[in-house]
């Protein structure tokens, strides 16, 4: 099969985690993509592809995404798609784009409100619509069961869980745009009572709402537009069933897979951004990159336990190990996504800050 | 080096206003089967999958993908759904096509569908609130104001709704079959959004829709000829916004040009042998000869009127029967792009558009501001 | 753009019978003692509660009537008949059923196994906190339930009274409630020892469509434009907004300029005129669907306003006949007496509320606007 193209994220750009934000997700992508095109010096009309990720769901109405591409500048017309999934997933198919040869800059953008609505109600309807939605069947109860097989496995403790709350908090105490941020002590979380055994509150996600976006290029472009860019080393998805009876909660297989066609195990990784919105599922994630603790640092930016803009969260972690290798602080990340319940489908991207060419896949 | 990606299996349901013969999973199996049955080959060969579906509160299923990824054979696979309002299933063939020729991808499964019967699909279009307009009393003024500019006699729309309804009659696979439609008996059905009575829209149909596409090895194994991709195109514009167009978008002069640059097409009347468009009410046959400068400006009900239109006529529009014979929302820009393969590859039956070589898909949505095009033909790269 | 709704708006209710204790009564918002009293992620169970009047809220509900094909439909059959299911693939029966072997995604040839009513727990977790889409008010574990018999598990509820009763391994069975539709809300699960012998009588036809009510609120503040704009209605005025950018007036103002992209605030705002002609219009003949209001025929119109550059859209006209319409009209509004003006229905997304502050828009008498200036002034 032949090399793919290389490409870089060479700009990036997220609003903060809001509580609650007071006015319409078009203003916090206009507010990204004015700052990736200020950043980059490009005109509006040198972006070759637009595509964004978001749910009309998550955003309370049929068609809501309509409405965003007042965010995105899209007169006079532009060339653009939609993924009605985390930006992550738009990220790949920009990538593919990029492929072609023709257009060489592509904007992603990902963007979602979870204030409005209620969270747990609207996520339940992504589960089997027959047997599974009518009993309302929430994220933080699968990702209570989940839990559950861990524990029951040997494979993870309640400790475990606390541990990586605790890091996610206090690393995101460095992040400007996390929205949990706090020193607080394992011990204390462990007194808390639970949320859906044996998980508690402090487990879940925060509500959030935001925005983000990047500016991926092709070769030489690439190196035009940053210093230094984030190169894309390989970039794969897989999932697996929907019937969490018919999996191994313990374990994502998915995400080993994606994992092993992106390249993960090519080189060391100095840094892993992982969308862990339930805190097992990091130890989860860890063990199926196969993330060595010692040399990689997980999460640095709180990950999703610090800020949960829900469609976004997933660039978002693409947007964090991107400017860690822009600023020199790494040089190969592993970014992840997720989508479904209990890590039920994985993206994994693998950005370097040297322009190798990428991996061939298998 | 980019790959070139060729339709080398079709597969449909047949449409019908409820199919509650069927699951959600039943539906899309019964056509992705089809499907890779038609291209000699098993879902098990399938590398990558993509769905196209209109906003999900249609069938209040979110994010489908997660929950019909078993019934596919997706699992350990990738897969992605695309959401692009009306105009998705043909964005999702781009899209398609797009993982083809990017080189990383032998053989991609596009599937398409809606199963609108089970939720209401006025009340999707009216945001789930009292009092919408929908699509038909959005566009209703538009053509209107199409009517006034061109100066059109008020007849081309139900010559147009008369033509799709003639061509259905041919397609096994169509919704409507009014075996006695006619310009009296659509004049006189009740008005729904003046200027446009009822046998002048759409139905609303259940149905799935899928196809595979392979690069240029995948493309010579199969039992069918296939249906090379040979252009591509998507523009987008704001819906609303001072001096906007509605009547002649922007965005639709552009995809066109883009895609007929591609595509080395510069006299689409002459070079184009037959088109699929997305035609959801009558009027919008006109419109979109004009809107993308497949004839000059306001000469475009003149061609519908001079029947070039109908199947037999020098240039085709929707022998299949189109959006106003068959309408799974999600579906229906697919199967455009689709039907659009059927003639060039000589499969279309007794629609068959004869020595049909290169043909143009097409698809539009939102408020008449995405578009999303493709040419196919039975050669590889055809010359004008 | 569906021709006419197949269902009346009435519809079965979809939400089970309940047995056990009574709802505890919970303040809104907090909902445990925890280490922190910082609310946000406790908001996972309810949607914020915003202060004041300027909110707005919503309803996105509508009755989904499934049909369920034949696997699905013989298992809810079951379930209505008192009976729990499984398909057979191969050596294995799966329960829930399902119409393909799940490792090859091959067609199963449908042949179903009666398993149950007993079954064993795999994974469980105890939902402390249950939204009021769940199958109980109380808590209640989910859980992966192991029917007898079959060989995979299935996901339900488990009404064990409290967590102290639960354990990975524990012995479970089936419970049907009096009131059955043909759903996976038919039944529920209690401990084995606790489960009382039921006599179910079985129904006549077989299921084929199964019913899901989905309800979502959504609740928000007013944006700041819009609480202006609300404001603005209630004084009698449409307030724009002059984008600082291009000059042009945008009404009613989204916050931003999305030709320009930049966004605008209060300084920008301005006052427009309220009369201006119509841009575009069609009249609409309601269509009958859940929640639908309308009954009689109405013109919808799109305005433009003296002095702005963006038509208001979603005007309805009922006291202009249909024959006076035209693309040019001039109008002017008359507002309702001030105290009749209510902008409580105004939200975040759609244009005016304008029926509910103006009470009709008079034709001012004047010559048309030339069409042709109002042609791209549609939408």
């Amino acid at each position: 099969m032949a090399m793919d193209r290389p490409v870089a994220v060479v700009a990036v750009a997220q609003t903060p985690s809001y509580r609650r934000y007071d006015d319409g997700e078009p203003v916090l992508i206009m507010t990204c993509v004015n700052d990736l095109l200020a950043r980059t010096g490009l005109a509006r009309d040198e972006i070759g592809f637009t595509v964004a990720g978001s749910c009309d769901y998550l955003s309370g109405m049929p068609f809501a995404f309509v409405q965003n591409l007042d965010g995105m500048g899209a007169w006079p017309p532009i060339y653009e798609s939609h993924v009605e999934m985390d930006a992550a997933w738009a990220l790949a198919e920009a990538y593919l784009r990029l492929q072609l040869g023709d257009v060489d800059v592509a904007l992603v953008v990902g963007s979602g409100k979870s204030s409005p609505g209620r969270p747990r109600e609207v996520f339940s309807l992504q589960t089997d619509p027959y047997l599974m939605a009518p009993l309302g069947i929430d994220p933080p109860s699968l990702a209570g069961l989940q839990a559950r097989t861990l524990v029951d496995a040997g494979t993870a403790t309640e400790r475990d869980f606390a541990e990586v709350v605790a890091r996610s908090r206090r690393a995101a105490l460095d992040n400007p745009n996390a929205q949990v941020k706090q020193e607080v002590s394992v011990d204390d979380l462990l007194a808390a009572p639970y949320f859906a055994a044996p998980l508690r509150a402090h487990d879940l996600p925060p509500i959030s709402d935001g925005a983000a976006a990047l500016i991926v290029a092709a070769g030489d472009r690439a190196a035009e537009l940053a210093q230094r860019p984030a190169w894309v080393h390989g970039l794969d998805h897989r999932i697996e069933s929907h019937h969490p009876g018919l999996r191994d909660l313990t374990a994502s297989p998915s995400t080993a897979l994606a994992a092993e066609h992106a390249g993960v195990h090519d080189g060391p990784i100095d840094v892993a951004e992982v969308m862990a919105c339930f805190s097992p599922e990091e130890l989860v994630l860890r063990a199926a990159l196969g993330l060595d603790d010692g040399a990689t640092e997980v999460n640095p930016s709180g990950g999703p336990l610090a800020g949960n803009p829900m469609m976004a969260t997933g660039l978002v972690r693409v947007i964090e190990v991107a400017q860690r290798i822009f600023d020199g602080e790494a040089g190969r990340g592993v970014a992840h996504a997720s989508s479904g319940p209990c890590l039920q489908q994985n993206l994994v991207c693998v950005l370097t800050g040297e322009r190798t060419m990428s991996a061939e896949r298998a | 080096m980019r790959r070139q990606s060729a339709v080398v299996g079709i597969g449909q349901t047949k449409y019908k206003r409820a199919r509650d013969d069927l699951s959600l999973e039943g539906l899309v199996r019964e056509a992705a089967h089809r499907a890779v049955e038609d291209a000699g080959i098993t879902l098990a060969d399938v590398d990558a999958f993509v769905i196209g579906k209109a906003p999900d509160a249609l069938e209040g299923v979110m994010m489908p993908e997660l929950s019909l990824a078993d019934a596919l054979g997706a699992i350990g696979k990738p897969i992605h759904r695309v959401h692009t309002a009306g105009s998705v299933g043909a964005a999702t063939a781009i899209s398609g096509s797009i993982m083809i020729e990017s080189g990383r991808y032998d053989r991609v499964l596009v599937l398409c569908y809606e199963k609108q019967s089970e939720g209401n699909a006025t009340w999707a279009l009216s945001g789930g609130r009292s009092g919408g307009q929908g699509a038909g009393g959005t566009f209703a003024p538009w053509i209107r104001s199409y009517i006034q500019r061109s100066g059109a006699p008020e007849h081309i729309g139900w010559k147009v709704a008369v033509k799709d309804r003639r061509h259905a009659l041919r397609n096994p696979n169509a919704h409507l079959r009014i075996d006695d439609i006619s310009i009296e008996k659509v004049k006189e059905s009740p008005m729904l959004w003046d200027p446009l009575h009822f046998l002048e829209s759409c139905p609303s149909s259940d149905g799935a829709a899928a196809i595979v596409l392979g690069n240029e090895e995948v493309a010579t194994k199969g039992p069918n000829p296939p249906a090379w991709v040979v252009a591509h195109a998507k523009r987008s514009e704001l819906s609303s916004f001072p001096g906007r167009d509605t009547v002649k978008p922007q965005a639709g002069i552009d995809c066109a040009r883009a895609l007929f640059e591609e595509a080395g097409i510069t006299r689409p009347l002459e070079q184009i042998d037959c088109a699929e468009l997305y035609v959801p009410f009558s009027w919008y046959e006109p419109m979109w000869l004009e809107g993308h400068e497949i004839t000059p400006g306001g000469d475009g009900w003149k061609l519908t009127d001079s029947g070039a239109t109908e199947l037999g006529g020098s240039f085709p529009i929707n022998p299949s029967g189109g959006v106003l014979s068959s309408n799974p929302i999600g579906a229906s820009g697919l199967i455009r792009c689709l039907e659009a393969a059927n003639q060039v590859r000589g499969t279309a039956g007794d629609y068959q558009v004869d020595g049909a070589r290169v043909a143009l898909g097409h698809a539009y949505g939102g408020a008449a501001q995405y578009f999303a095009m493709w040419i196919v033909s039975s050669e590889r790269q055809p010359t004008f | 753009m569906v021709l006419a709704s197949r269902r009346a708006n009435s519809c079965p209710s979809a939400t089970p019978k309940r047995t056990g204790p009574p709802a505890p009564q919970r303040p809104p918002g907090a909902a445990v003692a925890g280490v922190e009293r910082n609310v946000f992620y406790f908001a996972w169970m309810c949607a914020a509660e915003p202060a004041g009047l300027n909110k707005s809220e919503a309803t996105l509900e509508l009755p989904y009537s499934r049909s369920t094909g034949p696997v699905v439909g013989a298992f809810l059959t079951g379930l209505r008949d008192g009976r729990i299911v499984g398909a057979r693939c191969g050596d294995r029966v799966l329960c829930p059923p399902l119409e393909y072997d799940p490792e090859t995604a091959a067609p199963l040839d449908g042949e179903m196994v009666e398993v149950g009513p007993g079954g064993t727990v795999g994974a469980w977790t105890w939902v402390a906190e249950p939204t009021r889409k769940h199958p109980f008010p109380h808590p209640f574990a989910f859980a992966l339930i192991t029917l007898d018999g079959a060989d995979t598990p299935l996901v339900h509820a488990i009404d064990a009274g409290s967590p102290d009763a639960m354990s990975t391994g524990m012995r479970v069975a089936a419970q049907f409630g009096a009131d059955r539709h043909g759903a996976i809300t038919d039944l529920w699960f209690v401990p084995e020892a606790e489960a009382a012998n039921q006599d179910i009588t079985p129904g006549d036809e077989p299921v084929t469509v199964t019913e899901h009510l989905i309800s979502l609120q959504i609740r928000e503040r007013l944006y700041p434009h819009r609480i202006r704009f609300a404001e603005g209605l209630r004084r009698g005025e449409i307030i724009g907004q002059r984008s600082p950018a291009s000059g042009k007036v945008f009404v009613p103002a989204r916050g931003y300029d999305n030709l320009e992209r930049v966004t605008m605030s209060e300084a920008d705002d301005v006052v427009v005129a309220d009369r201006g002609a119509v841009s575009a219009f069609t009249v609409i003949t309601p269509v009958e669907y859940y929640g639908q209001k309308e009954t009689e025929p109405y013109i919808r119109a799109s305005i433009l306003l003296d002095g702005t550059d963006q038509a208001i859209m979603g005007v309805d006209l009922r006291d202009i006949p249909v024959s006076d319409m035209r693309v040019g009209l001039r109008l002017q509004a008359e507002w309702r007496p001030s105290a009749e003006r209510d902008v409580s229905g105004l939200d975040n997304r759609w244009g005016g509320a304008w029926e509910s502050v103006i009470e009709r828009w008079e034709p001012t008498g004047e010559p048309d606007v030339d069409p042709r200036q109002l042609q791209d002034y549609a939408f």
